[in-house]
């Protein structure tokens, strides 16, 4: 076959029939195949093949950085439990506020996405539901997903984990007292009697609201590591937000033993290292009032004893 | 031939001290008193050495010396994970009759002590009233500073000695006021004078 093409080229190249006419290769010899092409562009015109030169068209050079770039300033606490040596300390982190989302969370994924993946920290929801990413942000306990990043780019966020509990990594808390309190006041519906008519335990709308403001709490823990009580006596007291969710069961109508309930937290310990401070209430991301249930405990227990 | 190619591969390789710090972690992690410096002279001088060259240079995270009154101690989980905390035995004493004695002072306290200024010293009684509710009141509030400040669990002994501290100055502090309202003019008459002097 080679031969035979060999000669037909041959005698292409030495007879006067135009290039037009011959038959193409698969060859780089562009000059062979000019012509069928640009036949063929006569024929159909391609508007693809048909390319506008760059001399005709605008460039796009390179990203320049944002001229109205709000670069916000975020000092993070750090601390590598695989460095034990190492002492904590604050990493900062600059983040273009027009790229990142509203919310310190936002900030947090995008600092591990695409600054620092090494970033440790605890999230799930990002909506205020899970109670994951609760972290001291600013000088406040709140949930990260919760509190929006100051627009002034003057002020430097300052990002702690958790106040006075062991840290397991970065920003993560170690929350196993915190659970095992929560574990301790019984969490769950106590009753011995059925309900009259074997169905289930009916409430009036009355005792249902009375539940309300308490079983809303995620269990966040930024009311009890906000209270001065339990950074001092996190070992006995039991905390706000254990104490809220101890009177979500005290105060819930179907629930019978509320009497052992009171008396399971009658000790100087569990619930009268209350000095009324106050800071459950104001950090509460959930907008609830731990001061208020510890407040009505506190009352029960009098008006009991 | 990888880590030729990949420079992250040949460093890892090249620094075969990660293993080390990690042995060093556990040696560090166990010794529970990691901070002070005793543990530092007790510490075999091979670890010392190491210690020292391979601790990072970073600025301490503290900028002042370390004046911790109370340092919190390691970890400690009481039983398992699952286990619920230990719950107290119910002590109205030192719960709710405690908290409804406090309470009930406090608020006696403010007629008392807005009564003399109305009227003055009406009479003994009512001044020594004043003084007993001033004495059980600043006790009250003493000893709940010391078990919030040095818990009994965390430094029973200081904890102790602080209470009977509180309590022989209570006993001195009742004494006193008792030789004062008896023998001299009495607590009301003297900020009185106090006042106009």
């Amino acid at each position: 076959m080679a031969s035979v093409r060999a000669f037909t080229r041959l005698a292409t190249r030495r007879t006067a029939v135009p290039a037009v006419w011959t038959r193409s290769f698969a060859s780089v010899d562009t000059s062979a195949r000019d012509p069928i092409s640009k036949l063929g562009e006569k024929i159909v015109p391609d508007k693809a093949a048909n390319i506008t030169p760059e001399s005709e068209t605008s460039t796009k050079k390179e990203p320049l950085p944002d001229k109205d770039a709000k670069i916000k300033t975020f000092h993070i606490y750090r601390w590598n439990p695989d460095e034990p040596n190492s002492k904590p300390k604050m990493q900062t982190y600059t983040l273009d506020l027009n790229k990142t989302g509203p919310m310190m969370l936002d900030a947090l994924i995008r600092i591990k996405n695409e600054v620092d993946p090494t970033l440790t920290f605890r999230r799930s929801c990002r909506e205020g539901i899970c109670g994951s990413c609760a972290m001291n942000i600013d000088g406040v306990n709140t949930l990260a997903c919760l509190c929006r990043i100051p627009t002034d780019t003057k002020k430097e966020a300052r990002i702690y984990p958790l106040p006075h509990m062991y840290v397991v990594k970065d920003l993560v808390p170690d929350m196993t007292q915190f659970y095992k309190q929560y574990r301790s006041i019984k969490p769950y519906l106590q009753r011995d009697t059925p309900s009259p008519d074997g169905r289930e335990y009916r409430q009036s709308k009355a005792e249902r609201k009375k539940i309300d403001g308490l079983y809303e709490c995620i269990l966040c823990a930024c009311c009890s590591t906000s209270c001065p009580s339990y950074w001092w006596n996190q070992e006995e007291y039991l905390g706000p937000a254990i104490l809220l969710q101890s009177y979500r069961w005290i105060a819930d109508s179907r629930d019978e033993r509320k009497h052992q309930r009171l008396e399971s937290l009658n000790n100087s310990m569990s619930l009268y290292r209350c000095h009324t401070i106050l800071n459950c209430s104001r950090v509460c991301p959930k907008g609830l009032n731990p001061a208020l249930a510890i407040a009505e405990i506190k009352k029960s227990m009098a008006l009991a004893g | 031939m990888a880590s030729v190619f990949r420079p992250g591969l040949l460093r890892q390789a090249c620094q075969p001290q990660s293993a080390s710090q990690r042995m060093l972690s556990t040696f560090t992690s166990s010794s529970t008193v990691r901070s002070s410096p005793l543990a530092q002279q007790i510490r075999p001088s091979f670890v010392r050495k190491a210690i020292a060259e391979q601790t990072p240079r970073i600025a301490a995270f503290h900028a002042t010396r370390r004046q911790q009154i109370l340092p919190p101690l390691p970890q400690k989980i009481q039983g398992t994970l699952n286990d619920p905390a230990p719950v107290p035995d119910p002590a109205p004493a030192h719960g709710g009759y405690h908290w409804t004695f406090e309470r009930v002072i406090a608020t006696g306290l403010v007629p008392l002590c807005l009564a003399p200024f109305a009227a003055g010293s009406l009479n003994p009684v009512m001044d020594a009233t004043l003084c007993a509710l001033l004495v059980l009141h600043s006790h009250i509030g003493f000893e709940s500073c010391i078990i919030d400040y040095f818990p009994r669990y965390r430094v029973p002994l200081v904890h102790s000695i602080a209470q009977w501290l509180l309590r022989a100055g209570t006993v001195v502090l009742g004494i006193a006021l008792y030789s004062f309202e008896t023998n001299d003019v009495g607590i009301t008459e003297a900020v009185k004078k106090l006042w106009h002097a």
